[in-house]
């Protein structure tokens, strides 16, 4: 079945495109230290995330499969459309985990040692995947409240908008959904970012209270994939 | 197996007034093939989608074999359902064969069960050869041809098709319709249809909607019967004189000819024009019955 549903959902056209968007945001988006790569991509894959997944099940309502579908039981047409978010996440975080490693040889900013760097990346790994988990749940969900893809891209991109800029930093600090990429990295020195000072939940000064951030897009998607059943019911 | 419905409604709420899509009708679907013709907007699709479940009714009971439709019931009433819809596009990316195993896997169906029919029935509707061919590839006609052999996966006791020749060449409408005879065997098979062609080659019973209601249920003998002593053939001498006679009466079809215009009336008594009487056909019958105040 998750092959059926990788073609399904991941056609080589929509491999191609992601592909491309990575390599040409990398290309264009220049960064001088590691951590700004990081800062630089959560929103990019975020935007892309909500393109990319907003079409998940919307699909079987525009060419009027989902009339056939209401027949099958409630359980296997979720588990479906989980199989095939989980499948377009795992690619959104591959393409993320290569752009980081694209900026990294196109830039070369300026780094530290190797568990430091290590250590960077997979603290991005992990906010990324709760971004891209959270902005592709959303948007399909949306999608499917609408029975419009496009209507799901715009409420994501309204919230998008939002959140990601000075008035949503100001206005929600360390819970904005974009905590990680706008914590305060201001004031940092470069040698003071990267001291390993070894004491407990610091890392060379960078406090994790963005974490926050992160804490409530799952709390969302939680509440979202308990929502799903009945919107599929109503709408879908 | 049958189907009863009594006094169904189904209304739709649209900016400032309600409309009824199906109005206080009542019908009773019995076993083996049985038409539903109307004109577009008669409410065929509305009626469909609540017999499949998609739709509730406004008011009314809905019953399969003395099982309600009702929420608690719907996957009882699911399972024994196989629907081919108006318009469906079938994953354009799977083979026939994977498109059908994937339909058949979330119905529930065992695997190995799923193989057989899915050979099964591409063997008689002739796709065996092209099961490795990808959705897109195929003509119209054999994707839906796949798509009835979907509705036939899970072996439903009521299969109901919607207009399944819409589109369709001349060969591929006949083949669709044998197939479908071939299926209504031990099977209550609704077609729905405002094809009247369709429905004389296939059903012997049927019923026909206008406006959300049923103006007719039974026999196609009975329905034809209705028209006897109403249909009149005439020959005309020029255009004109028949553009005359066509915003008189009812004119069922017209032929240009080297003698003439040929034209086929429908009226309640004789037109006073020289014609002659005819034999009434299912076109004739359901032109009658569509226009009974008019004519």
């Amino acid at each position: 079945m998750m092959k059926t549903e990788w073609k399904i959902c991941l056609p080589a056209y929509k491999l191609c495109y992601a592909l491309c968007f990575v390599v040409f945001f990398c290309v264009i988006r220049g960064v001088t230290l590691t951590y700004e790569i990081g800062v630089a991509l959560e929103p990019a894959m975020a935007l892309f995330a909500m393109l990319f997944c907003a079409n998940t099940y919307t699909q079987e309502i525009s060419s009027g499969r989902s009339q056939i579908q209401r027949l099958y039981p409630m359980d296997n047409r979720l588990r479906s459309m989980a199989e095939r978010l989980f499948l377009q996440e795992i690619v959104l975080l591959l393409l993320s985990a290569a752009g980081y490693g694209l900026s990294f040889l196109l830039h070369r900013p300026q780094t530290q040692d190797t568990g430091t760097e290590i250590r960077i990346f997979l603290i991005f790994l992990a906010a990324v995947l709760v971004t891209l988990w959270f902005w592709g749940m959303l948007s399909n969900f949306l999608s499917c409240l609408f029975r419009n893809r496009w209507a799901g891209i715009g409420c994501c991109l309204a919230l998008w908008i939002m959140t990601d800029s000075s008035f949503g930093k100001k206005s929600f600090g360390n819970w904005n959904l974009f905590s990680y990429a706008l914590r305060d990295i201001k004031g940092l020195s470069f040698s003071s970012y990267y001291s390993v000072s070894g004491a407990a939940g610091s890392y060379g000064g960078t406090d994790f209270h963005w974490i926050y951030g992160k804490i409530l897009c799952i709390l969302l998607c939680i509440g979202i994939a308990l929502m799903m059943p009945a919107v599929l019911k109503k709408k879908g | 197996m049958s189907i009863q419905i009594k006094n169904l409604t189904v209304e739709f709420q649209n900016k400032s007034n309600k409309i009824k899509a199906i109005d206080h009708a009542s019908l009773e679907i019995p076993s083996g093939m049985f038409g539903l013709l109307g004109e577009n907007g008669a409410g065929k699709t509305t009626l469909m989608r609540v017999l499949t479940t998609i739709l509730p009714s406004t008011s009314g009971t809905v019953k399969m074999d003395g099982i309600p439709y009702t929420e608690k019931n719907y996957p009882k009433i699911q399972r024994r359902i196989g629907y081919l819809p108006q318009e469906i596009d079938l994953y354009p990316s799977l083979t026939v064969e994977e498109c059908l195993e994937y339909l058949g896997s979330l119905s529930e169906i065992p695997k190995e069960t799923c193989r057989k029919r899915i050979l099964y029935y591409l063997e008689k509707t002739s796709l065996l050869e092209h099961r490795g061919k990808k959705m897109r590839q195929l003509s119209g006609g054999m994707k839906r041809r796949v798509a009835l052999v979907q509705a036939l996966l899970n072996d439903p006791d009521f299969l109901i098709v919607d207009e399944p020749t819409t589109g369709l060449d001349p060969e591929e409408r006949i083949r669709i319709r044998n197939l479908l005879v071939d299926f209504s065997e031990n099977r209550t098979v609704l077609f729905s249809t405002h094809v009247i062609e369709d429905l004389a080659a296939t059903c012997s019973r049927l019923a026909v909607m206008k406006k959300g209601k049923f103006l007719y249920s039974g026999s196609m003998k009975e329905l034809v019967r209705m028209a006897d002593g109403h249909v009149w053939t005439c020959r005309l001498q020029d255009e004109a004189m028949a553009r005359q006679v066509e915003a008189r009466y009812l004119c069922s079809s017209k032929q240009l000819s080297e003698d003439g215009v040929r034209m086929r009336l429908v009226c309640e008594s004789r037109p006073e024009i020289q014609c002659t009487p005819a034999e009434p056909t299912l076109e004739d019958a359901y032109l009658y019955l569509e226009n009974l105040e008019s004519v």
